[in-house]
């Protein structure tokens, strides 16, 4: 009769081993799965929020207005986010091409965000640019804007 | 063995109950965060939308070098002054505003008219551009 009663207990304890070890896997994966929802609203949310546009004046050169061979651009930020005013908030494709040593200079507005109404100019190297049709492409948090001029 | 099925349910039931209570209000909270900035983007738009701008005038005096430009508000949204931008000949540039005479205001209600004077424009610009603060512009050749 012991024997039966030792065995109905090792029964018990693996199965309460068992049950525990199931519950510790789902809370650890339902925790992680709620971090990853956190994150992705978060980013959802900037993305929807954030909306540039490029205020410069297509109809004026905005090749070369230094003789530094730049292309230099001002954009508004017209969302309700505030990025900051540097060069990782800003992808920029000219005719296509990345250029990854864009400058971009807070012009208006204090502090260290670039928030809604202000105004960060672009600075784009592009020595010797043929003469001709030209397309810049700015994205900021997902929102994209396409410039076109001639030079 | 009747007793080791209800201990272990028990144990499944009480992780299911702590794995809700965690994944509830990160998806409440999530969800929150972008109907949020929905409606914070879409409240842009109607506002953009209803905005206007008009450049009324532009006049550049070569003997004092001053550019003045009178900017009508033509849309139904009171703008920031200061989130008005002016650029002459694709130069940013701030200039002295007043709005209807009145210097200190910040708010450019619609109807009145924006002058911005700048000084020391030693050359006759080409053309002026006005970008009001939800992005519309309005542009006009000196």
């Amino acid at each position: 009769m012991a024997s039966v009663s030792v065995s109905h207990m090792i029964l018990f304890i693996a199965s309460l081993i068992v049950a525990a070890s199931v519950a510790g896997t789902m809370t650890n994966g339902v925790d992680q799965l709620s971090g990853a929802i956190q994150d992705q609203s978060l980013n959802m949310a900037d993305t929807v929020r954030s909306n540039v546009e490029i205020i410069s004046d297509p109809a004026e050169p905005v090749y070369d207005r230094n003789g530094q061979g730049n292309v230099e651009l001002l954009v508004k930020n017209t969302g309700s986010d505030a990025p900051p005013p540097d060069a990782s908030s800003v992808d920029v494709l000219l005719d296509g091409r990345y250029e990854a040593n864009v400058d971009v200079t807070l012009v208006d507005g204090a502090g260290g965000r670039w928030r809604s109404g202000d105004v960060v100019r672009l600075t784009i190297p592009a020595d010797n640019l043929a003469s001709g049709d030209h397309r810049v492409k700015v994205v900021v948090d997902g929102d994209s804007e396409v410039f076109r001029f001639r030079t | 063995m009747g007793f080791s099925v209800s201990g272990s349910t028990a144990i499944i039931f009480v992780g299911a109950a702590l794995a809700f209570t965690t994944i509830y209000p990160a998806a409440a909270n999530g969800f929150e965060q972008v109907s949020d900035a929905r409606q914070a983007s879409a409240d842009d738009l109607l506002a953009q939308q209803n905005t206007d701008i008009a450049v009324a005038l532009t006049t550049y005096n070569a003997t004092t070098d001053t550019l003045t430009v009178v900017v009508t508000n033509t849309g139904e949204t009171s703008l920031a002054v200061s989130d008005t931008d002016l650029l002459v000949d694709n130069a940013y540039t701030t200039g002295s505003r007043s709005v209807a005479g009145d210097a200190s205001t910040d708010l450019w209600l619609p109807g009145e008219n924006l002058t911005v004077s700048v000084s020391s424009v030693t050359a006759r610009p080409d053309r002026v551009r006005v970008v009001s603060e939800h992005g519309v512009t309005d542009g006009r050749a000196v």
